[in-house]
């Protein structure tokens, strides 16, 4: 009674520290994409605000555009690359 | 009735001939999508949809680095021959270019030249004052031409795999795969090194090694508030070898990753024949957004911090 109950009891642990693992993945990849799409979805946004405000700055924003959206999408790696650590590595 | 009363006269005659002969894109599009549908439904109903897991495939052997070469604690492999291709291609294409300019350039010289006043007056030029501009470019344009050269030839599938080899006419070489220098953490690590002690060295040389570390501190800011805010600009700098590290690195390798599963490598783990063709369309889009949009961008993104970081390190005022 006592063993079979220990060892049920390993075995859950085993898959709890499996299913931790997957859900650190899937929230560092999930909610990592939520934030950058978010944040990219703004930048767009305000980008074409502005050059249909000042469309002759145009190069100028198209610049600082890309420049917010590499940044705003390596957000999005981070919390992939932490994901990642939680399920592969630790 | 009264809409093709108002359509000229002979758009209406010729256009039933013309999409007789050759279909419209819209006919293209859906004569594609069938294919693509069709093919689905037809390996699924001979393959099934039900697989067996497939576990002696492992797609991080595509990352694997073998030693080709030994040299003591140095080795030759993969990476290292990647460094290679991507620098002999920056110094190839400007070098060549440069000695061969003409009054009228034809398609390659224009394309580098844009590039040139893309590194020059976009990235160089909008961080820093003139004088700085002219003896930091050689240095900027050299790391974003080498970065967006490792990240490009990363996408040309090189025969360099040699955990699998394949046959050719009796001839046994390495199987194709698709590898970049800069989905290897070293790589843009060092990068990165070289970037945050060549922005401290600026600064420590334009303000001396207590004015830089003065510098850090935003103006304004007095007493206890000025330590506690001291030691955060510290970490934030120590920060951004690390934020450049990982954004090219992981980039690159999420790049690589997704179009190796998209490609095949998920119908392959788990032994459903329909599913790559299914992903196939989607691992080509993501070649081609990878090819046209994250190799150069990722590149730029690097090479303008590069430079916001110079300009910033001796700037009077933080």
């Amino acid at each position: 009674m006592h063993i079979a109950f220990i060892t049920f009891l390993a075995a859950a642990t085993e898959e709890t520290a499996k299913a931790g693992k997957s859900i650190g993945l899937g929230v560092g990849g999930g909610l990592g994409a939520v934030g950058a799409g978010v944040g990219i979805g703004i930048i767009f946004g305000k980008a074409i605000e502005a050059i249909t405000r000042q469309p002759e700055m145009r190069d100028e924003i198209t610049q600082l555009q890309w420049l917010g959206f590499a940044l705003t999408e390596a957000c999005f790696f981070y919390g992939l690359v932490a994901g990642l650590l939680a399920a592969f590595i630790v | 009735m009264s809409a093709s009363a108002h359509s000229p006269g002979p758009a209406t005659s010729t256009a039933p001939n013309g999409a007789r002969r050759k279909l419209s894109t819209k006919q293209k599009l859906l004569l594609a999508a069938g294919v693509w549908l069709g093919g689905i439904v037809v390996l699924a109903a001979i393959y099934g949809v039900k697989g067996h897991r497939n576990n002696a495939f492992e797609p991080q052997n595509e990352f694997k680095l073998d030693n080709w070469v030994n040299l003591g604690i140095f080795s030759i492999n993969k990476a290292v021959l990647y460094l290679v291709l991507a620098a002999v291609a920056t110094c190839v294409s400007m070098i060549y270019i440069a000695r061969r300019m003409q009054a009228r350039p034809n398609k390659v010289q224009a394309a580098v030249e844009v590039l040139f006043s893309l590194m020059r007056d976009n990235i160089t030029g909008s961080a820093m004052d003139e004088k700085m501009a002219a003896k930091w470019f050689p240095f900027i344009g050299a790391l974003f031409l080498f970065i967006m050269f490792s990240n490009l030839i990363g996408y040309i599938p090189l025969p360099t795999n040699t955990e699998h080899e394949i046959s050719v006419f009796g001839l046994s070489i390495p199987s194709f795969s698709l590898y970049a220098a800069t989905a290897n953490l070293a790589v843009p690590l060092v990068l990165a090194l070289v970037v945050f002690f060549s922005y401290t060295f600026e600064g420590v040389r334009a303000k001396g090694p207590i004015g830089y570390l003065r510098g850090l501190i935003p103006g304004g800011v007095t007493g206890g508030m000025a330590v506690a805010i001291f030691f955060l600009e510290v970490l934030s700098n120590l920060m951004r070898i690390l934020s450049l590290t990982i954004r090219l690195f992981a980039n690159i390798l999420a790049g690589h990753l997704i179009i190796l599963f998209m490609a095949g490598a998920l119908a392959v783990i788990l032994g459903i024949t329909a599913l790559g063709w299914f992903t196939l369309p989607f691992g080509i889009a993501l070649f081609a957004f990878e090819v046209g949009l994250v190799a150069a961008l990722q590149a730029f993104i690097f090479a303008t911090l590069t430079a916001i970081y110079l300009g910033g390190a001796v700037a009077e005022d933080h």
